[in-house]
């Protein structure tokens, strides 16, 4: 495991923020660590990269305990905080060379650009950090968490300000690399961004974990269906899906409200139905999504 | 290059590259120069009058440089901190003493920058007068401890405090205070605790040795006392300084 | 009996008469001293105290004063950084002996200057003085503006250039 975190709890100016977390990252799993505003998200961040000291629990990186300063961890970790901050009167070229050299990394010029053009800095290896834009900053970040070829990512909120394309390479990138071993604990409020890229989620309520599992087997778990809306050409044919897990609940004109079992996979669902002779023009996710899943888990436990 | 020259290095960077770190040497040298100003018109200084405009460059430059270093320090800690530029270099494979290590180097880059702009003014005003070089001297050796001591101090300040306008505050209040005796003049600290005062104070051992070398043309060594008081604060505040940092967290 | 006594008061005030009024001071500047001093030059002066008397004189204190003599200026000099030598004592000063004592001196401030030492013993009841001994001292600039302009306007010149080059590149 890249990273382990068992029974963690932690107070902060003695006010008890963490009660019992548990997590867990294996190489080459993308994790989506959710939870609402000041559930302990980033406090845990904290405390896995050995910032915060533990009240109690287990927290290991690389199967060790992180301290301050742990040279042999922090090599193989590529971080990118919530908080992100730059030296604006460098250069982006010159600040990823510099964290480059603390790295012990010597990166030729060529290489610094490569690594810029990676993120979608390319054109901009020479203009001075206090002119980025919010999403160029982000991608700065980004290049400096990769600096040193980390083995164990961890990224909280990488993709804020960037623009949806911008966002679509990142995932791409963050994609490669999970396929490349790269374990990657992402902290993130985008929905999206967690139903793309994650293997694995964890939910946090107020210092709590409540919820943590791949997420078809937390839908299957918590009994959350998926609904859709489908439209119809030629109207609602009258022979019903045999397939118990396809339940009919409404239809209004040609649309359809239509119920899966988590167990059956949307596409196999389709199939079916299209045997069945339903003419199928459109498909609409109608609500029951990893938002509807988040929303019930994070609102059964503030319950 | 190790990590605390890379770091020191970039710390000198953000005073001498950046434009706020540029304009904070150009207020320091407007300050100099003003007060050197004030001189050329008057022809008729005495020698005594001379020693004491030495005197005073030295008292100022030393003001300037702990004003200079507690700021550097704060900002170093504190005001990284609140930028969020602290906590990326925390997290590289480097020790928190070579960091550290680092900052200080920065602090130090800072008042060597300081006191070489200061030295052409302490030429132009002393050359032709009695105990520049006396002057010069008291001011690299004590000027040194008692300048890298509040850049320290700043370290802690803001390692410590909630914010760095926080630190900044209280570490002006320090100054103030440090200065105090400068501007009670030795009169009023003839009393007990105007003499304690003097006596474990970085900032009277610099003004007094300075007074005892270029006023009084006493010799350096004499002022042993006065170093030893400038060296004891550099070793307490560098001794708080690893403490605190130890510490810092997100 | 009262003659004894009248005698004896005459002696006594004859001898105490006779300790201060034989004692001579006299004041040489010295011949190494530069002709035309300037601020910032060294000085000296040579005084020899001689006892003139037939009597020891004892408690002897001679000291040296300057002031300034210049028109609508004069004053009394504080010697604090003009010279440490200031007093000389001799705890008896036979008869015929002389005390010799140099006075160095810096030259602290442009002006014209008068020096004179004075002398008392404990049982005098008059002060001594050598001549005078007058000198001029010629300003010296201690401040001169050919150095301090550069310096006060090029410094803070040169850095304003570097923050203009800074903001050009950015």
């Amino acid at each position: 495991m890249l990273v382990h975190i068992h029974s963690l709890q932690l107070s902060r100016g003695g006010v008890r923020i963490l009660h019992d977390v548990h997590l867990s990252l294996a190489a080459g799993e993308i994790y989506g660590l959710l939870g609402p505003n000041g559930a302990g998200k980033s406090t845990t961040v904290a405390a896995a990269l050995g910032l915060l000291v533990p009240d109690a629990g287990e927290v290991c990186l690389f199967e060790r305990m992180p301290v301050p300063g742990d040279a042999a961890i922090y090599a193989r970790l590529g971080v990118l905080a919530e908080q992100n901050g730059f030296y604006d009167w460098m250069t982006a070229e010159g600040y990823l060379g510099f964290f480059a050299r603390l790295y012990r990394r010597r990166l030729a010029t060529v290489e610094v650009r490569d690594r810029l053009a990676r993120v979608g800095l390319g054109p901009r290896p020479g203009q001075r950090i206090g002119t980025f834009s919010r999403g160029m900053r982000q991608r700065l970040g980004l290049a400096r968490a990769l600096i040193a070829d980390p083995a164990l990512l961890i990224l909280d909120e990488p993709t804020n300000g960037l623009d949806p394309r911008g966002r679509r390479e990142i995932h791409d990138v963050l994609i490669e690399l999970a396929g490349r071993g790269v374990g990657i604990l992402l902290c993130t409020h985008l929905l999206d961004d967690v139903d793309r890229l994650c293997h694995r989620i964890g939910v946090i309520v107020e210092g709590r974990t409540v919820a943590e599992s791949a997420i078809a087997e937390l839908v299957r778990t918590t009994g959350h269906m998926a609904r859709f809306r489908l439209r119809l050409s030629g109207g609602l044919p009258e022979v019903r899906p045999a397939d118990c897990r396809i339940t009919l609940l409404a239809c209004e004109g040609e649309w359809c409200l239509v119920e899966l079992d988590p167990s059956l996979a949307p596409e196999n669902a389709w199939r079916e139905l299209m045997f069945l002779g339903w003419h199928v023009t459109e498909i609409c996710r109608e609500g029951g999504g990893l938002e509807d899943l988040y929303l019930s888990v994070t609102e059964r436990r503030a319950a | 290059m190790s990590p605390a020259l890379l770091i020191a290095r970039k710390e000198a960077g953000e005073l001498l590259l950046s434009q706020r770190g540029l304009a904070w040497l150009m207020a320091m040298t407007a300050a100099l120069s003003g007060f050197a100003l004030l001189l050329v018109s008057n022809t008729e200084l005495s020698l005594l009058d001379n020693a004491q405009v030495v005197y005073d460059m030295v008292g100022i430059v030393g003001a300037l440089g702990a004003l200079l270093a507690i700021v550097v320090g704060i900002d170093s800690t504190g005001g990284e901190r609140e930028r969020g530029s602290l906590v990326p270099l925390l997290l590289v494979p480097a020790s928190r003493e070579a960091i550290l290590l680092g900052k200080i180097g920065g602090i130090a880059i800072a008042w060597a920058v300081m006191h070489g702009l200061a030295l052409p003014y302490l030429w132009a005003v002393g050359s032709t007068g009695q105990n520049m070089v006396q002057g010069a001297i008291i001011l690299a050796l004590l000027g040194t401890p008692a300048v890298l001591g509040f850049g320290f101090l700043g370290i802690v300040l803001g390692v410590r405090l909630a914010s760095a306008r926080s630190g900044l505050l209280a570490g002006l209040i320090v100054l103030l205070l440090s200065a105090s005796p400068l501007l009670l003049g030795p009169g009023l600290r003839q009393s007990a605790i105007g003499r304690a005062f003097d006596a474990v104070n970085p900032f009277s051992s610099l003004v007094n040795a300075a007074d005892a070398a270029i006023i009084d043309s006493q010799a350096i060594v004499a002022q042993w006392d006065h170093i030893l008081v400038a060296y004891l604060w550099l070793a307490l505040t560098l001794w708080l300084a690893r403490a605190g940092f130890r510490r810092i967290v997100q | 009996m009262k003659l004894v006594l009248f005698a004896a008061a005459c002696l006594v005030v004859f001898a105490t008469a006779a300790s201060a009024e034989t004692l001579a001071v006299d004041l040489t500047p010295d011949p190494r001293n530069p002709t035309s001093p300037q601020m910032g030059d060294n000085l000296a002066f040579h005084t020899v105290i001689r006892n003139t008397g037939a009597q020891a004189v004892d408690g002897v204190i001679a000291w040296i004063s300057l002031v300034q003599i210049d028109k609508g200026k004069e004053q009394p000099i504080d010697l604090e950084d003009w010279s440490a030598h200031k007093a000389v004592t001799a705890a008896s000063l036979p008869p015929g002996q002389t005390l010799a004592t140099d006075w160095p001196m810096r030259l602290i401030q442009a002006g014209n200057y008068r020096v004179v030492v004075s002398a008392v013993s404990r049982d005098g009841t008059r002060l001594v003085a050598s001549p005078f001994a007058d000198f001029t001292v010629r300003q010296k600039p201690v401040v001169e503006s050919q150095r301090v302009l550069p310096v006060a306007l090029g410094v803070p010149l040169l850095l304003a250039g570097a923050m203009l080059l800074r903001g050009r590149k950015r």
